[in-house]
């Protein structure tokens, strides 16, 4: 009797698994296209989630685009390589994805090239030759940020270095960025080292790190904070502990930009946030169209790797009526506050901030 | 306490005999093994053109995890468990890759028995940091984790260094037909030229003795703490074959450790290794991690969001740890 019910239970969940997928399945493109979306890491990191959404509100408002399939896990270069190969055995046209390593993933880029996919990196470059690379100049982003901040301090002081995560190809271009602001600044002093910290882009790092850093009475000693996107929680700490702020910059996280306008709320607080938008995702799938459609890209001669569409990064301080204009105009609705606040990119993509908040893609 | 062990295919008996009780002795791997049947057939079903291609690909993705479930399984067989398991295998993979990166091919062979060394030296002190200090295994090798996490920074601080190309055409693209993935062959001749031989020597039967009554195996004469640490060096050199096979994979060294820990015991539950130790083998756990990748790849072709995915993949694990004590509950009974 117990048996039989079992049975009768395991019955109706295969049965009702089967509807599901041959609900799901036959979705056969009629000369439309099949995008496979790779994202490696940072589940739950506002950006990488914001880059997933902007994939997904682009395949809709494309109207070219009748199904994404969307791989988005934390994962190493070897799962990564997994994820795209399992991509190329779903048959898709094109694979956009954000790279774990600039060279690890090229024997899956290459078995992909082969089977006629066309493959685009977002966010960072990879070295495979025959795949487009569009992503935001890291090197600009730290730059602009760093120059405006040593220019703040009258290029003398003592500034703390918040880095992102060892190794990622944005984190090591920023690092170059960064030196080179700091070589036209010789009076300026980096703590702890010049190799900085590392937060991971992780808030709970980062909060236990600035707060370890008030705790020590290091943070009385500096006259600056330079953060690599990880900048509401290094806010909220100072806040928290009843310290005055030092100038921060950040990036154009919707938190951080709210702190920068709200001088009630944080009285004192200068900054100033450069864009790192996480529309490279929507835009990766705007490039995909465009190649499979056969367009005519521009590249950038300048970039590391052939194939390259770089995003030039923006600066808007607290410091300026203009500025303040600037960082008004980039607030979004309905936006998570630790998203970045830089949904469309001009040209690349055409979906609405609605449906880039929304978050649904084909057939969602 | 069960005191049964799971002996070598030594049973003496009708040939019929040997049959059926080889078959029940070893009933939760034909039924994995079925179900991966069952699998493939499904897969083909909702991808009409998954084909060689796919299969190769499955092999590639399988197999670090495949030879870290392996590791695990010594581990676990000998009644413990090695949580630096996924720490040895980015420590052994960075020296690896940064040894071979611009030498020679020759100097790679070098290299690939200088890493497997170090795989045994890692699990020897596992070991014997268990046996000397009497700390459980599992305070002792989630310490290790650390450690050894630790020195694949020093070792390399950001992913870099290189692969011999041979190191990375072992594994890559198929022999024979496109049928038969090169990754597939070596993990079975690996597999096979090691535990094979001693499988079936007494170390292999005191393995098995010390995991399913130590007591009992003290007192017929056998070392219970240097089977352990034999067990925890097996366990080491796996993961280091594990690490080199992510070195040949992705060409580079990464300091970072994988999700490689818990997938492998994920991989041991899911294929019949008791984690009270002494009964499963390595068939099983291997055969679990193609059903684990397998339903990954198959959730990515339905388009299912990942994260129920990830949901999905450990529901399956319950549900299977359910079914196995169930088992064992009518078997006991």
């Amino acid at each position: 009797m117990l048996k039989n019910a079992w049975f009768k239970k395991f019955a109706t969940i295969v049965a009702i698994a089967m509807l599901a997928v041959s609900c799901g399945g036959d979705s056969d493109s009629d000369g439309n296209y099949h995008i496979g979306y790779s994202n490696g890491g940072g589940v739950g990191n506002g950006f990488r989630e914001e880059q997933v959404c902007t994939a997904k509100a682009e395949a809709l408002a494309s109207g070219e685009i009748t199904q994404l399939t969307t791989i988005h896990r934390n994962t190493d270069a070897a799962g990564q390589l997994s994820d795209i190969r399992d991509l190329i055995a779903a048959d898709v046209d094109a694979i956009v994805f954000n790279p774990n390593d600039p060279d690890a993933l090229n024997p899956a880029l290459e078995e992909a090239n082969e089977a006629g996919i066309r493959t685009i990196s977002v966010d960072a470059f990879v070295t495979n030759e025959d795949t487009y690379n569009l992503y935001n100049n890291q090197i600009d982003y730290a730059y602009l940020g760093a120059a405006w901040l040593f220019d703040q301090l009258g290029g003398e002081g003592v500034v703390y270095y918040m880095r992102g995560f060892a190794g990622h190809p944005a984190d090591t271009d920023r690092h170059t960025g960064f030196l080179k602001a700091l070589d036209e600044n010789p009076d300026i002093e980096v703590v702890p080292t010049i190799e900085g910290v590392h937060t991971g882009w992780d808030p709970a790092t980062t909060t236990g790190l600035i707060n370890d850093f008030i705790a020590s009475g290091q943070y009385d000693g500096i006259d600056g904070i330079w953060t690599s996107g990880m900048d509401s929680q290094v806010v909220d700490a100072i806040q928290q502990a009843n310290l005055d702020f030092v100038p921060i910059v950040g990036a154009d996280l919707g938190a951080f930009v709210a702190q920068l306008l709200d001088t009630g709320g944080y009285p004192g607080l200068e900054g100033a946030a450069v864009t790192n938008t996480a529309a490279v995702g929507g835009a990766g799938v705007g490039l995909a169209i465009a190649l499979l459609n056969g367009d005519d890209v521009d590249t950038a001669d300048d970039a590391l790797q052939p194939n390259t569409v770089l995003l030039v990064p923006v600066l808007a301080e607290n410091t300026s009526d203009d500025g303040i204009e600037l960082l008004e105009s980039w607030q979004v609705d309905g936006l998570d506050p630790l998203w970045p606040l830089g949904l469309q990119i001009e040209g690349w993509t055409t979906y609405t901030p609605e449906q880039a908040v929304a978050c649904a893609g084909p057939g969602e | 306490m069960s005191t049964t062990v799971d002996a070598p295919d030594t049973m003496i008996s009708r040939p019929r005999g040997a049959l059926v009780s080889a078959m029940r002795r070893n009933a939760w791997t034909l039924g994995l093994i079925g179900i991966l049947a069952l699998l493939l057939v499904f897969t083909k079903i909702i991808q009409p053109t998954y084909g060689a291609r796919g299969i190769q690909g499955l092999a590639v993705s399988v197999l670090p995890l495949a030879l870290a479930a392996v590791a695990q399984a010594f581990a676990v067989i000998a009644r413990g468990i090695d949580l630096s398991i996924g720490s040895m295998m980015a420590l052994t993979s960075v020296v690896a890759a940064a040894l071979m990166e611009d030498r020679s091919e020759g100097f790679a062979i070098l290299v690939v028995f200088g890493v497997l060394l170090l795989g045994l030296l890692l699990g020897a002190v596992n070991g014997s940091l268990i046996v000397v200090t009497r700390v459980p295994d599992i305070v002792v090798t989630l310490a290790m984790l650390f450690v050894w996490a630790g020195c694949a920074l020093l070792v390399l601080k950001t992913p870099g260094g290189g692969s011999a190309e041979w190191l990375r055409d072992l594994t890559g693209g198929s022999i024979i037909g496109p049928w038969i993935p090169k990754a597939a062959v070596v993990l079975g001749l690996v597999v096979a030229a090691i535990w094979l031989p001693i499988r079936r020597s007494r170390l292999g039967l005191s393995l098995y003795a010390i995991g399913s009554a130590p007591l009992a195996a003290y007192r017929s004469g056998i070392s219970v703490n240097r089977t352990k640490i034999f067990a925890y060096m097996l366990t080491g050199l796996f993961s280091a074959l594990a690490g080199l096979s992510l070195t040949a994979s992705t060409g580079i060294g990464i300091p970072v450790p994988g999700p490689y820990t818990l997938m492998s015991v994920a991989a041991v539950v899911l294929g019949g290794v008791s984690l009270a130790g002494g009964r499963g083998g390595i068939f099983g756990p291997i055969i679990a991690v193609v059903i684990l990748s397998l339903l990954r790849t198959d959730m990515t072709f339905m388009n299912l969001n990942t994260n129920l995915a990830t949901v999905a993949q450990g529901l399956i694990l319950v549900g299977v740890v359910m079914i196995g004590s169930l088992m064992q509950l009518r078997r006991d009974r």
